[in-house]
């Protein structure tokens, strides 16, 4: 069966490149374009991982990744973090918050693949 | 050679000692700044360094706690255990643990005695508590034991063609979403896993068992042609919360030279840094033991053992010895004060209290002899030995920022018992004080600081109610004043109330009713002996013995104490000290037909006494210093020495805990050194005399007790 990866970014253009890359690799993906958004769209679905940005309007990731994980059917869910460079003092906020797998942007869609592969069976 | 360790154990008791000492400033001090590296560093470095020491000399069960002590410390020192009071709390009882393995350790030097049952009962609690830390976190319970085992494992990967990958998980890789499985699955796109063991040993109870932590640990033999680079980020997510350790198939010479490098200094045998370093397992070890031993005389050495036999390459045994070597070096800079036994160091001080009189003698006699040779030498030598003196007055100073800094877990521990929160505020650390007076003056100051703990700082509520911080602050400070040290204890609380106190010494019986003294007389009968109550007795302080034993010890040591105090604001106990117990500087004077002595430090000034002041004299006892009320002993009368009045009489202006006084003499001798002899017992309590010392004719000299006649000086400025 295929597995749910759940894309949650309020930049279009990240969320279409990541659709189609998993979208290919046989991926079913759902888009949230903030964490109010992902939050609303969890809706007690199997989500096997979540893609989050983490500046975001409405919800950032780190507030999005503490609710997700007060959410005993998605605590243990894998979560990878997008972030940039300069965004060392929110990564260390999000590590706390149990979010360890980081992918810097830009990224390239196979890094991202392997990411994903890493953390969860095919 | 059977080598006799025990100097070596009495110089590790008290540099271990020490350590602790160390180590026991350094968490409290970490519990304000847990972030601090150099802080964190320092307490580790405490723990290796008693570890180390512990088992070259011997003291076995003290090397195995302090190893898991260390395994802890090393984790928080790389931040895989967070440093939070609950971690310090048990720091702090281990330290105390091993502080107690010390002391029946010293003691057991002495009796042949071992450890009682209780101390191996703390120590199981201990060490429970300590696993429970280090166990769910990817280590087995005990420390030697998994190093062995990984060791043997990363052995025989040498030997293989594959790698040998050793993966430890944190307890909360699962809840961060990161699932092993996947992890391991991924590597077979790299290769092939050719076996894989699930380590269990750190599976708690089924009872204890939390479901969503991971407790596993994985040893995987892969074979794969991809670099240890992208093996190792296959772990990439995982390498905060997980111990891994890869290693390369036929790991080479030099990765095994260069771990060993990499090994915390210290001078271990060959054999043992090579099973460090993973080049040789322990079953190597012992083989190549055993042919050492059975080996003809001269046995060879093991390094050669250890290649002939092929176990090692010859490489790797030179790096070994290398080590070896340097870490040796390192010990030796290290050792940069010398250690004496303090019994040498009174006699030193003796010696030089004789020198000093014979050097007297000397110059006397040479004044006698018309020889300017004789005269120069003599004073030359006399110059001499006063530097020698205060060279060996030096060396038995230490800064009383030591003894000082031992009261910062007292304020801890009582203050949270007591409910209050306190900060010790410690200055003036570098003030140097005569070791044997900061030993004997340790217990005093630990009673004021009760008492002020118990009796000085309020609680929390309290302190806010009248608009004061809620943490209470103890200040200890030490400062030389005119030729004692002072030592103050003050706290921020509630003072002392000054009619309770009045209210209680009456009913004790310590003074009569409606009798009128002065605040300072009031807070003086705190020092009397049974006043303090049982009504008021509590674990701190208050059990009825106390504030008359603190006035005891003090003036034993030739000090003085004394209370200032206002309501509401706080209270000071002011000891002073003087500076030094065995020879000081005098300024010797004559009245009647005797010399007495005045110690220097606490002359201001000579002054003529008037023949105004003389006729004023039979009136009363005080002149006129420059505008400045001046009260005056004639230690004619007080000595009750005769003679006729001579001509000019002069006062000796001293001052002690800032007052002034007059000592009215008939003659001025000038500076003299004196060697402070004890006065015999019969002696002991002859008031203004503090002791005796022997001038250079070998005549005896009384020295004068500056601060008791200052007191009775002072009654006769409040009755004026």
């Amino acid at each position: 069966m295929a597995k749910t990866i759940m894309i949650i970014d309020d930049s279009a253009s990240i969320r279409q490149v990541v659709n189609i890359t998993l979208g290919k690799s046989g991926y079913v993906v759902i888009e949230a374009v903030d964490g109010k958004d992902a939050i609303n769209k969890l809706n007690g679905q199997k989500i096997h991982l979540i893609i989050c940005d983490v500046n975001m309007p409405n919800m950032d990731g780190i507030t999005f990744l503490k609710e997700l994980k007060q959410n005993a059917g998605y605590k243990f869910t894998p979560v990878i973090m997008l972030t940039t460079e300069s965004q060392e003092a929110k990564m260390q906020e999000g590590k706390a918050a149990g979010a360890k797998a980081w992918v810097v942007k830009p990224f390239k869609p196979e890094t991202m693949l392997t990411a994903i592969e890493k953390l969860i069976l095919p | 050679m059977q080598i006799d360790l025990d100097a070596a154990k009495q110089t590790f008791i008290i540099e271990a000692s020490e350590l602790l000492q160390d180590m026991e400033q350094a968490l409290l001090a970490i519990e304000e700044s847990p972030d601090d590296e150099d802080t964190i560093n320092a307490i580790f470095r405490a723990a290796h360094t008693i570890k180390g020491s512990a088992g070259i000399v011997g003291f076995e069960n003290i090397e195995q706690f302090t190893h898991k002590v260390e395994n802890l410390l090393e984790k928080a020192r790389l931040g895989e255990i967070p440093i939070n009071s609950e971690l310090i709390e048990l720091l702090l009882k281990c330290r105390d643990h091993i502080a107690g393995l010390l002391q029946s350790a010293s003691e057991g030097q002495k009796t042949g005695i071992t450890p009682e049952q209780d101390a191996l009962d703390t120590e199981k609690s201990l060490t429970n508590k300590l696993n429970a830390y280090l166990k769910p976190a990817w280590l087995k319970p005990e420390g030697d034991a998994e190093k062995t085992d990984t060791h043997e494992k990363s052995c025989s990967a040498v030997k293989s063609d594959n790698y040998h990958i050793s993966l430890r998980l944190a307890p909360n890789v699962l809840r961060d979403g990161m699932d092993p499985i996947s992890f391991i699955n991924y590597l077979t796109r790299l290769g092939e896993i050719v076996s894989i063991t699930t380590i269990t040993d750190a599976m708690p109870p089924a009872s204890e068992m939390n479901p969503e932590e991971c407790y596993l640990g994985f040893e995987i033999n892969f074979k794969s042609d991809f670099d240890k680079k992208t093996i190792e980020d296959v772990f990439e997510f995982v390498r905060e919360d997980a111990q891994i350790h890869i290693l390369p198939p036929k790991s080479s010479i030099e990765s095994f030279i260069k771990l060993l490098n990499n090994l915390p200094e210290e001078p271990a045998r060959i054999g043992e840094l090579l099973v460090k370093g993973g080049a040789l397992t322990e079953t190597e070890l012992e083989d190549a033991l055993r042919l050492q031993s059975a080996g003809t005389e001269p046995q060879p050495r093991i390094g050669d053992i250890l290649v002939n036999e092929g176990m090692v390459h010859k490489k790797v045994v030179d790096a070994a010895i290398e080590k070896q070597k340097s870490a040796k070096d390192t010990k030796a800079k290290e050792a940069k004060t010398i250690r004496v036994d303090a019994e040498k160091l009174d006699y030193l001080i003796t010696m030089v209290g004789e020198l000093v009189i014979s050097g007297a003698t000397l110059e006397q006699h040479a004044r006698r002899v018309n020889d300017s040779g004789l005269q120069e030498s003599a004073s030359q030598m006399s110059r001499l030995v006063e530097d020698i003196r205060g060279v060996a007055m030096k060396v038995r100073m230490v800064p009383v920022g030591e003894t000082f800094s031992r009261f910062n877990r007292l304020v801890r521990d009582l203050g949270r018992e007591a409910g209050k929160e306190i900060d010790l505020i410690i200055s003036g650390a570098e003030t140097e004080l005569d070791k044997a007076v900061t030993e004997k003056i340790n217990d005093p100051l630990m009673h004021l600081i009760r008492n002020a703990i118990d009796h000085g700082i309020e609680l929390p509520d309290e302190r806010l109610l009248s608009k004061k911080p809620a943490k209470g602050a103890i200040t200890l400070n030490a400062y030389q004043d005119a030729g004692s040290i002072v030592i103050e204890v003050s706290d921020n609380g509630k003072g002392i109330n000054s009619e309770k106190v009045l209210k209680k010494a009456v009913e004790r019986g310590l003074i009569g009713h409606g009798q009128n003294l002065s605040d300072r007389e009031i807070y003086n009968l705190i020092f009397e002996p049974g006043f303090s109550t049982a009504e008021q007795v509590t674990k701190l302080s208050g059990r009825g013995v106390g504030m008359d034993v603190v006035k005891r010890n003090v003036e034993a040591l030739r000090g003085m104490v004394e209370i200032e105090s206002s309501e509401g604001i706080g209270a000071t106990v002011r000891i002073r000290l003087p500076l030094t117990l065995a020879i000081i500087d005098g300024f010797m004077v004559k009245v009647g037909k005797h010399f007495y002595v005045i110690p220097l430090d606490m002359v201001v000034e000579c002054v003529e006494l008037t023949e105004t002041d003389r006729v004023e004299a039979k009136r009363r006892h005080y002149i006129n210093l420059r505008g400045e009320v001046l009260p005056y002993v004639r230690l004619k009368e007080l000595f009750d020495e005769n003679g006729v009045r001579p001509p000019y009489e002069n006062i000796v202006v001293v001052r002690y805990a800032g007052r002034k006084t007059g000592l009215v003499v008939d003659e001025l001798h000038g500076e003299v050194q004196a060697v402070i002899k004890s006065l015999g017992r019969m002696y002991r309590n002859v008031e203004g005399i503090s002791g005796a010392t022997i001038l250079g004719d070998g005549t005896v000299a009384l020295i004068i007790d500056v601060p008791h006649l200052v007191q009775s000086a002072e009654g006769i400025r409040q009755t004026s």
